[in-house]
């Protein structure tokens, strides 16, 4: 691991401030607290958690849509951290994102020309021919064509809508490109030739993905890592075999099960074993302590009042969690500092 | 299935017919009136008989004539030229007040909508209190600054109807700017004035055209108003308020000179008012991309089930709940376009059968059809569906409504919205036991509790009186299940009902409906397009396709061994199916949409195994399970070799 790392998030925080009645500013809600992430050129990191975990909140501040309420954040030599949500040029253009709907994350009044060439127009000097030029060999990175770029975004599947975002996304030629659920909203039978696009265009072109999504064995096939959030935190980070196959935090087992298998007598056998443990009834959100002690079956004394570090795991990675206290701790207990 | 009735095409109904020419008339119509206008007020110098200022004292007030077709006013000018060059100051006043408006209220609207906090704030109070004075109020403050005059007169319009624009402007940009179209924009890199004139701009044109068109009609009413209290249009000029003016002023000598400006202000601003109606509903026509009629006739056709299928129904099981027949569903006018055809299956109480299908396949519309639940445009043409013996589709709207709710029940995808927000949840079911059971106050509080309990949500009592908002998605679709159970219905339809939950909440969720089954004893009709949810949830699985059943069988042989190609292709394209790096196994093109389904066998542009034979309609085969796939034993041979 000698290469330096394209993107590194040390102690991240983001913060929401509500509003109460009066349009004061209210309490504040911690999405992230104190998240550690790297990724390094060409590789993918899967970040995946259930809604409320936070995910979104760091691809929305890796994206500079939200600012970050602490903590560093480095892309190459820049800061972004400290840019809040004003990138210059030279950053924007090497972070580009697919988001998860296709059908409204296409502008609904422009040509397929003019969303896949977008880019171009805002941060090159590309003539017009040029352009279409460029456009037409990104529509053939994604198997559309030439005859598609007078079209508008409503004659196209969702799937085909996918690829005409993500071909946007390659025209600047980025180093990152966030993918925000890129395929939880399309169909079983086109998931799969989008997932084998991404990766055919990562190999190809080289360029890191941070892959946010809810679905583990869907993130599984096409990262090199996994992180796991849980209500802010970052649980455990490893190699992706490791990490699908080896769980080590109590929580991302949890998740791995909960996933319905295809193998109806295999199902079974697993719903009577987990009617046979104790039903775990208390809120999901503890005040102090690991964020995953109200539903934790391996629950210590010791959880209830201290956050766990991040404790490092045969096979790599780590996992906050006290089942691990017997290896070393490589980072310390996140969210314990407050945001700057 | 009567073949013959369904190849039948029959024509348009004269109905439709006459609505399209009347929207054409209309537009025809308001189109010649607005060009006729425009034309008399260019070449008003040429056609106005008279000058339109010339006074002849002792021709005044005179009735029509063959030298005065509309007659003269009190000055004996020709009433006819006057109203003509009256044109040219209407279309002078309409442009120039609603370009002042656009100019002023569009950009600010735009801005102020897109940046929020301080200046929305500030703006905001401002046009609130411009509002809160009658507009011609506003407009004599601005006339009594600026002086009267036609100009400034229409400057103070400009001015009082940006408000309008403004506000309609910031409105559509607040939803518009939560797109992820303008995420997109804003991670691209754009700047925030092209964001706004690029992007945004062009999505909220429709509303701005219709409130152009609007605006034009009552700036012409406000110029003939202030024209006729002295404030517009200056005599001797000529305008159809200036005109209106002097009508009521001679009112008893001739009260003809008062028709022809009236006239000219009704036609011109109900014109106006109607082409605005044409423009925003040929632009809303223009998003929606429905099936397209043109191919439905020839998926007609190809529609007449194949020789056999019909002759051999499924043998009713046991105690069956429900027996759907020969089902078939279009959408649209005339014949329609096919939607779900031929769709035959039974579910036994104490069953679940799960109808699992991709987009497109038509099995949300199956439940909504069971229910009579569809929306405008579907409806059922052929088959039927007996519930307990009654056949749905014979009921009247009102034993249906009877049926729902009583022996029929449904579960959505989205609990969040599926529970109304403004009453608490309690009161919701309560209202259910309170109509179909008739049950007291008091008595279907009690029930509401033990229900609540009953799915497993901690400490009833208290969450019965919670808001929908105030739950959590799996404790909100909790409450939707305990709602759907309270009349004890013989059959529950759940939509999805888990696909709008994480995956922890939908185990408990899947567990929930396996426990209230073996309590209750309801036949469970299951739609969902996760293949793994129906594996944990359902006894029997009916696989669809383009509107139609592909193959159904007990969930332990589907998954031992899928028959039909489309089953095994969804199967290995699961995530957790495969094991490896990409590339994941995939199957190749999209769902066809409704009206552009293949001839023949529906999936055969995207079977591996296709051979001529399959261009034929292929029927559903078998005896215990049942596949519509005519090399489905040869398939199953090179399987096992």
């Amino acid at each position: 691991m000698t290469d330096r790392p394209l993107l590194e998030i040390n102690d991240l925080w983001v913060t929401y401030w509500g509003r109460s009645l009066l349009g004061l500013s209210g309490r504040p809600f911690h999405a992230v607290k104190g998240a550690n992430l790297s990724i390094r050129p060409g590789e993918t990191l899967g970040l995946v958690g259930e809604s409320g975990s936070g995910k979104s909140s760091i691809a929305n501040t890796v994206l500079g849509l939200v600012p970050a309420a602490g903590g560093s954040m480095r892309f190459g030599d820049e800061d972004l951290a400290g840019m809040g949500t004003r990138y210059p040029s030279n950053v924007r253009k090497q972070i580009q994102a697919v988001f998860q709907d296709p059908y409204s994350s296409l502008n609904p009044s422009m040509t397929v020309e003019e969303i896949v060439t977008e880019p171009l127009r805002v941060h090159t000097t590309m003539g017009r021919s040029e352009r279409r030029q460029r456009a037409v060999e990104l529509l053939e990175l994604v198997s559309l064509s030439r005859e598609h770029l007078e079209r508008h975004p409503h004659q196209f599947s969702g799937g085909q809508r996918q690829r005409i975002a993500i071909a946007s996304a390659l025209a600047l030629q980025p180093r990152l490109i966030v993918l925000d659920e890129p395929v939880s909203a399309l169909d079983v039978s086109t998931q799969n030739q989008i997932i084998n696009l991404l990766y055919e265009r990562r190999d190809a072109l080289g360029i890191a993905y941070l892959l946010i999504a809810h679905d583990l064995a869907l993130v599984h096939h096409i990262s090199d890592r996994i992180a796991v959030m849980y209500l802010g935190h970052i649980v455990e980070e490893g190699p992706s075999d490791r990490v699908y196959r080896r769980p080590a935090h109590p929580y991302t087992k949890a998740l791995l099960d909960a996933v319905p298998l295809l193998d109806p007598q295999a199902q079974r056998a697993r719903r009577a074993a987990r009617k046979a443990a104790p039903a775990i009834d208390a809120p999901r959100v503890s005040t102090t302590g690991c964020p995953y002690q109200n539903r934790c079956p391996h629950v210590m004394p010791r959880c209830q009042t201290e956050m766990p570090p991040a404790y490092a795991v045969d096979g790599g990675g780590t996992a906050s969690c006290f089942l691990h206290a017997d290896r070393p701790a490589v980072l310390p207990a996140s969210g314990t500092g407050k945001a700057a | 299935m009567n073949p013959s009735s369904a190849s039948h095409i029959r024509p348009v109904p004269r109905r439709f017919r006459w609505r399209l020419n009347a929207t054409s008339v209309i537009t025809v119509t308001t189109v010649s009136v607005l060009v006729l206008l425009a034309l008399l007020a260019i070449f008003a110098d040429w056609l106005a008989p008279y000058n339109p200022l010339q006074q002849n004292l002792i021709k005044a007030l005179q009735g029509p004539s063959a030298q005065h077709w509309l007659g003269t006013d009190d000055l004996g000018r020709d009433v006819l030229s006057r109203l003509i060059y009256g044109c040219r100051i209407a279309i002078i006043a309409a442009a120039e007040a609603t370009a002042i408006a656009i100019i002023l209220g569009v950009p600010l609207g735009l801005f102020i909508g897109y940046k929020g906090g301080w200046w929305d704030w500030v703006v905001m109070r401002m046009v609130e209190a411009i509002v809160s004075i009658p507009g011609i109020m506003v407009a004599i403050v601005i006339i009594a600054l600026l002086g009267p005059g036609l100009h400034r007169a229409m400057i103070a319009l400009g001015i009082l109807f940006s408000t309008s624009f403004l506000r309609l402007a910031r409105g559509v940009v607040l939803a518009e700017r939560e797109e992820v179209y303008v995420r997109s924009a804003r991670v691209v890199g754009a700047p925030d004035s092209r964001i706004l004139l690029r992007h945004i701009l062009p999505n909220i044109a429709p509303p701005l055209i219709v409130q152009v068109t609007l605006t034009v009609g009552a700036v012409l009413l406000a110029e003939a108003g202030l024209s006729f209290i002295g404030l517009g249009v200056q005599p001797p000029n000529a305008s159809w308020g200036t005109m209106l003016n002097t009508a009521a002023a001679y009112m008893d000598l001739n009260w003809f000179l008062a028709i022809p400006p009236g006239l000219a202000i009704i036609v011109t601003v109900l014109s106006v008012n109607l082409l605005g109606d044409v423009i925003r509903d040929s632009i809303g026509r223009g998003i929606a991309v429905g099936p397209r009629s043109e191919t439905a006739t020839a998926s007609t056709d190809t529609d007449v089930p194949a020789a056999g299928a019909a002759a051999n129904p499924l043998p009713p099981r046991e105690d069956e709940v429900l027996r759907v027949e020969g089902l078939r569903v279009v959408v649209g006018e005339g014949a329609g376009v096919p939607v779900i055809t031929d769709l035959s299956f039974g579910i036994s109480r104490g069953e679940t059968m799960g109808l699992v299908g991709e987009s497109g396949s038509g099995k949300t519309m199956t439940g909504l059809a069971i229910l009579g639940l569809m929306s405008a445009g579907l409806r059922t043409t052929q088959g039927s569906i007996v519930l307990n013996g009654k056949d749905l589709r014979t009921l009247s709207r009102r034993q249906i409504e009877q049926v729902r709710g009583n022996e029929v029940a449904m579960v959505f995808q989205d609990p969040t919205t599926s529970l109304n927000p403004a009453f608490t949840v309690g009161s919701q079911i309560a209202e259910v036991l309170r109509t179909r059971q008739g049950l007291s106050q008091k008595q279907a509080w009690a029930r509401v509790v033990e229900l609540i309990d009953r799915v497993g949500i901690p400490r009833p009592e208290e969450r019965a009186r919670a808001y929908p908002h105030e739950l959590s998605g799996g404790m909100a679709q909790r409450i939707a299940i305990a709602r759907a159970l309270s009349c004890n219905p013989s059959l529950l339809i759940a939509d999805e009902p888990t696909t709008a939950l994480d995956v922890t909440v939908q185990q408990e969720i899947l567990d929930l409906f396996r426990d209230l089954q073996d309590e209750f004893g309801m036949a469970i009709l299951f739609v969902t397009h996760d293949l793994a949810v129906a594996a944990d949830i359902c006894d029997r699985i009916s696989v669809m396709y383009a509107g139609e059943m592909v193959e159904t069988a007990e969930v332990g042989a589907l998954f031992a061994s899928p028959r039909h190609p489309y089953t095994r292709g969804l199967l290995s394209a699961m995530p957790h199916a495969s094991d490896r790096n990409p590339p994941l196994p995939t199957i190749r093109g999209n769902v066809p949409r409704p009206g552009s389904w293949p001839t023949g066998c529906r999936f055969s542009n995207r079977c591996d195994f296709r051979i001529a034979a399959c261009e034929a309609r292929v029927p559903l085969t078998g005896t215990d399970r049942l596949v519509r796939c005519i090399r489905a034993d040869e398939l199953q041979l090179e399987r096992a070799s």
